[in-house]
């Protein structure tokens, strides 16, 4: 426990210095106002709610099915910039580049397995995000909209895996997109202008793989953080993580179900 | 123990700080395993393994020099060539590592091509991009065609060039088997060059067939053409005893009569067996025939059919007709149309029917046809698409009768139906697909063919050239095959050429066989006096050799026309036939020739001059060669031959004006015993 | 707050550890809180370590997944070689798997359309907000309604042949069903638990599992020419 202290310390002293000072606001200490700063004065973290209800830490709680998509989301932007620099969005281009990254791009292959691969787990985690928040009934007032907002971040992520499945420039991408593509033209009178617009053309080609780069790697990314910025400051706003437990409907019929008040803090 | 336990849990997990910090270790550590995988990769073990293999040879020192590191590669855009092999096979270059035998560190064997200048793939195939050897060999999701087995390398060579190849053989011949066993008949085979493979195997037309032979004996052959004869193009269709029945009966009916193509002889075949024998071999029918010798060994050429049953195929009426004038039955023939008179033709015909196998027949015997059999017989020709190859009246030539096979060589995989059990690569799908079409499904139209392991592997390797880089190959890379000639004389002379079928064996102008000597500059290199017997009589100049010319028994004016035609039109524009006398040289100069002949350029390795003493066969005999050769043809022969004729094997000796002729001084004093010759001729 | 005041008004002792909430008392409102504080905890640095370490644990998992699984990749896109079958991304092969029962229109835009839509609007959806369950109140005029819509559906999807999405179709009604012959005081606690759930409940279980079962199908039991195919089959 000694070395632990030492380390608190060493960490505190790290804290007190004037470059740390210069850069983060809450000042030394532990209490719970610095704490609340930690939170409150740094431009990401002041999204989210300086305090959370204690039984929303239990794992049963969430999962941590939101925070695990941020998860993932992150470890996408981590790995998605890396990519970029050995990959050029032309086409018979494209594919050498996916090749070279597999052959001779120093841990570039682990660089797109890892991408892949998690671009594939944030596709279900936000499925299953929205399922146990519908379970749990967290939609409910005042969070309609940050429902809403968690329907379009849903579409978005959708967007981005499929955007990004073009990209390596192969049979599997671009069969799948073909697939994909052709469905947008059965919507009725506008249905092939949206194709086309979609594509860049009549048929998945070089234009289309351009304009899924862009979107992959420019719009969609960018449009995701937009959302999500506000969905997590949207939960803040609607009052923190939802518990039914700590619902007022819930609480009055608990009330009314047994004739004293809830004491149970005191 | 669980205390302890519990007690460490705390310590790592107990609070969310701590946690944080056990985790993001545990983080750390597995993101750097990324990294240490890339370091363990497989070229750099083989990289090390080479360099610990030099280590301790006498050579070390330059093999070290010459090694670089890391991952290397040949990149060559215009032809789309990444590869990367030489990362792992280092020694490519290194001529003197032919003492390794171990991969991936064995030398390059020697080709005419310098190995950075194509890359690997380009002729071995594989994935040149990757870096591991599993990938780099073997099929994948990724990369279907994997290494080209070394059997097949050849086709490779074909993907450029579109001609022969002195280097590949099995490439040339699976090349001129498509065209002489007629697979281009059914299949369309377009060449990267734009034109459409042509077919070299002459079908019979089968719309006169019933003057020729008999039902029975077409029968037999639809069952299995091999019985008859074992060199028969002819494929085995697996005919059911009934089909084949009706076949038959369909062809018989459907066939002509073309008027004078039977006749019956007055004249006897001679008593003596052997006058046709002889007259058979003073033919030489043996050049373009073979026929089954009693150790069952093929003795003659192949230009021909088989003759060894021929007694149980042919009627002798139309045997007879077509000894006489073998194109009245078919003009198109590559038999030459010998004079024989009418006592040769019985000769000839009387020993030729004696060829029979009296087992071939036997069991065949056929109820006079229905008009049901026939209508049936007729379906199953359209069915089997007869006409592709064999003329029929009344059929037309289906078109697109078999798939195209212009680029099967880059055929995908995945497109293929492969058998259980065989191997799912193209090249054994090939294979397969020759050696046993219909194994793939009872159904099938192909054939059987009887191929030998060889002539399947060859084909393979001319299937396997004709893929999608042959077709994408920029221009400057391709070496195009020598344009096929139509060349046809003109004239009086001309047909009569064509009525001696000279095309056979002789080429002229880039047109016809390869059997006799290429006419093209003949007017300028013979004196006519010698041309004039020599066709009359012919004889041999090349004592080594069996096959001659035959005797075509030709009257003074078709010797003359042929002469004189041959003696005008076939000028080489570099020799003046009379720029040089045939006599009044010095005997100086013929004593230096003859010096020059026997010591510096020894001529008599291959040449024959003195019967008595040379012993060289490779060349022809020089013993009359004054009264054969012009002075100047051989003048300019001893300057360059290869200008002359390409590809000859007389070496090119870069001979001085002096020393060349002083030795056409010499042969061309070669006159001895020509006298007695021509006399001998006469007689 | 052991006596029985109606409201609290002022500072905690400890407000600087702890601050509370303040109510102030306008005079026409009469106050109603009975909210006892909640246990809270601070977001740092409880929340954000825990936060931290699920996501690393989760980042260690697809760190190994990467290293040990190479993501797939195929030849070189080629227009004129179509893949048998041409399989969408997972996640929309439950599309993909309606396109082969039903028209485009309906099985590309309509359905995908209509989920997008209801998924936004549930939260605005009145009925049933307040998570009563379905069948316990108004029975009889709710049970002729869901028999209507159930036969429908049912009729619907025979009527496509969709058997794919009418099993998991009729397994629902089967639950609801039950759920229609419970009521709170059932002796399992199964029975209680259905009769419980409200419509949302019901219809968002019914798109989770056609979602899955569809999206299933799609995945491992469809071969060339998007015929039945079993997973071991291979194609």
């Amino acid at each position: 426990m000694a070395t632990v202290k030492t380390a608190d310390r060493y960490f505190d002293d790290l804290r007190s210095t004037r470059v740390w000072r210069s850069v983060f606001r809450s000042g030394t200490g532990s209490s719970t106002l610095h704490r609340a700063l930690a939170i409150q004065q740094n431009v990401f973290l002041h999204l989210f709610s300086t305090k959370v209800r204690t039984r929303m830490l239990s794992v049963s709680a969430t999962w941590y099915l939101g925070t695990l998509t941020l998860g993932t989301f992150l470890i996408l932007v981590a790995t998605g910039i890396p990519l970029m620099l050995y990959y050029h969005p032309s086409a018979p281009q494209a594919y050498a580049d996916t090749k070279d990254l597999q052959f001779v791009v120093s841990s570039g292959m682990f660089l797109r397995n890892l991408h892949r691969w998690s671009a594939h787990a944030m596709v279900f985690l936000v499925f299953a995000h929205m399922f146990k928040v519908f379970y749990r009934g967290a939609y409910r007032t005042p969070r309609e909209f940050n429902w809403v907002i968690g329907v379009v971040l849903l579409l978005i992520t959708l967007l981005l895996s499929y955007t990004g499945y073009l990209l390596p420039w192969d049979q599997l991408a671009y069969w799948a997109i073909t697939v994909g593509s052709n469905i947008a033209s059965a919507v009725p009178v506008m249905g092939n202008k949206i194709h086309f617009l979609l594509l860049g053309g009549n048929a998945v080609n070089a234009n289309a793989l351009l304009r899924f780069y862009v979107l992959h790697c420019m719009i969609l990314p960018l449009t995701a953080i937009f959302f999500i910025a506000i969905h997590f400051w949207r939960i803040r706003k609607d009052g923190g993580l939802y518990s039914h437990a700590s619902e007022p409907a819930t609480l009055r019929a608990k009330a009314t179900s047994s004739s004293t008040t809830a004491t149970e803090g005191q | 123990m669980k205390e302890k336990l519990t007690s460490l849990w705390q310590k790592l997990f107990g609070d969310s700080v701590r946690a944080f910090g056990v985790v993001s270790c545990l983080f750390l550590v597995s993101l750097a395993i990324a990294p240490a995988k890339n370091h363990f990769s497989e070229w750099r073990h083989y990289q090390h393994g080479y360099l610990k293999m030099i280590r301790n040879r006498s050579d070390a020192a330059t093999l070290q020099r010459h090694f670089e590191g890391g991952i290397q590669q040949i990149w060559l855009p215009d032809l789309g060539v990444v590869d990367r092999c030489t990362s792992c096979h280092v020694g490519l270059k290194e001529a003197s590592l032919n003492d390794v035998s171990q991969q991936p560190f064995r030398p390059h064997p020697v080709i005419p091509h310098k190995l950075g200048q194509f890359g690997c793939t380009v002729c071995h195939r594989g994935q040149g991009a990757a870096t591991t050897v599993a990938e780099a060999h073997n099929s994948t999701l990724a990369w279907e065609q994997p290494i080209l087995p070394a059997k097949y390398i050849e086709s490779s060579c074909g993907e450029c060039h579109r001609g022969t190849l002195a280097g590949t053989p099995q490439l040339n011949q699976g090349r001129s088997m498509l065209s002489r066993y007629g697979c281009v008949h059914c299949h369309t085979v377009k060449l990267p060059d734009g034109k459409i493979m042509k077919a070299a195997d002459d079908p019979p037309s089968l719309s006169h067939i019933a003057d020729k032979t008999t039902r029975e004996w077409i029968y037999a052959w639809l069952k299995d053409p091999q019985a008859y004869a074992a060199t028969a193009t002819m494929p085995n269709f697996k005919l059911s005893d009934d089909d084949a029945r009706d076949i038959s009966a369909f062809l018989i009916a459907n066939s002509t009569t073309v008027p004078e193509d039977t006749i019956a002889l007055s004249a006897k075949a001679a008593a003596d067996p052997t006058a046709g024998a002889t007259l058979y071999g003073e033919s030489f029918c043996a050049s373009c025939h073979a026929v089954q010798n009693a150790a069952g060994n093929l003795v003659g050429g192949n230009v021909g059919p088989e003759l060894t049953r021929v007694g149980n195929k042919v009627k002798p009426e139309w045997l007879q007709a077509w000894l006489r004038n073998p194109r009245i039955y078919n003009p198109e023939t590559a038999m030459p149309h010998y004079r024989f008179n009418d006592a040769q033709v019985a000769t000839l015909t009387g020993f030729l029917l004696a060829k029979t196998d009296s087992d071939l027949l036997n069991n065949v015997h056929l109820e006079a046809a229905t008009p049901e059999q026939v209508e049936h017989g007729k379906r199953l020709v359209a069915d089997y698409g007869c006409a592709s190859c064999h003329e029929i009246t009344g059929i037309k030539k289906p078109e697109n009768f078999a798939p195209e096979l212009s680029r099967i060589g880059s055929k995908p995989v995945t497109q293929l139906v492969f058998l259980r059990g065989m191997q799912h690569t193209l090249p054994d799908y090939i294979a397969t697909k020759i050696k046993q079409p219909r194994s793939f499904g009872q159904n099938l139209k192909m054939p059987q063919y009887a191929f030998t392991v060889a002539q399947i592997d060859s084909l393979t390797t001319a299937l396997l050239a004709l893929n999608d880089r042959s077709f994408t190959l920029p221009p400057s890379l391709t070496v195009a095959a020598k344009a096929e000639s139509d060349y046809q004389p003109a004239g009086k002379a001309g047909k009569l050429m064509t009525d001696l079928a000279c095309f056979s064996c002789h080429r002229i102008n880039g047109h016809g066989g390869d059997m006799a000597p290429d006419l093209t500059w003949e007017g300028s290199s013979v004196q006519r006096q010698w041309l004039m017997e020599f066709l009359k009589n012919p004889n041999t100049l090349r004592p080594a050799l069996i096959r001659r010319m035959p005797k075509f028994n030709l009257t003074d004016s078709e010797a003359n026309e042929l002469t004189d035609y041959i003696m005008t039109v076939y000028q080489s524009p570099a020799v003046d036939r009379d720029s040089m006398p045939l006599s009044g040289y010095s005997q100086g100069q013929v004593e230096l020739g003859k010096q020059l002949y026997y010591g510096k350029y020894a001529c008599q390795g291959c040449h024959i001059l003195d019967t008595k003493m040379d012993k060289g066969y490779v060349g022809p005999t020089l013993t009359r060669v004054g009264s054969r050769l012009t002075a100047a043809w051989v003048f300019q022969w001893m300057k360059n031959p290869q200008a002359l004729r390409p590809g000859t094997l007389e070496p090119n000796r870069a001979m001085s004006d002096e020393d060349a002729r002083a030795l056409t001084a010499f042969l061309i004093s070669q006159k001895v015993g020509s006298k007695s010759e021509v006399a001998k001729a006469k007689r | 707050m052991a006596d029985s005041k109606e409201f609290i008004a002022g500072v905690d002792s400890n407000a600087k550890k702890s601050p509370r909430r303040i109510v102030f008392i306008t005079r026409r409102t009469s106050a109603q809180v009975k909210v006892d504080t909640e246990d809270q905890v601070q977001t740092f640095p409880e929340v954000l370590f825990r936060a931290a370490v699920a996501i690393q644990v989760l980042a260690i998992a697809l760190v190994w997944i990467a290293l040990i699984f190479n993501a797939p990749l195929e030849g070189l896109a080629d227009p004129s070689h179509t893949p048998n079958p041409a399989k969408a991304p997972w996640y929309f092969l439950g599309l993909q798997e309606m396109l082969h029962y039903f028209p485009p229109v309906v099985a590309g835009v309509l359905a995908p359309g209509l989920v997008v839509m209801a998924l936004i609007v549930i939260p605005y959806f009145k009925v049933n907000i307040e998570a009563d369950g379905l069948f316990l109140r108004d029975r009889q005029h709710r049970l002729s309604i869901f028999y209507a819509v159930a036969s429908a559906l049912s009729i619907f999807l025979v009527s496509f042949k969709v058997y794919a999405a009418l099993v998991p179709t009729l397994i629902m009604v089967g639950l609801m069903l039950i759920a229609a012959q419970s009521s709170p005081q059932s002796s399992s606690a199964f029975r209680r638990y259905l009769a419980a759930r409200p419509l949302s409940y019901w219809v968002m279980t019914w798109f989770l599992f056609e979602l899955v079962v569809l999206t299933a199908i799609g995945t491992f039991f469809r071969g060339p020419g998007w015929a039945w195919i079993w997973p071991w089959q291979g194609f």
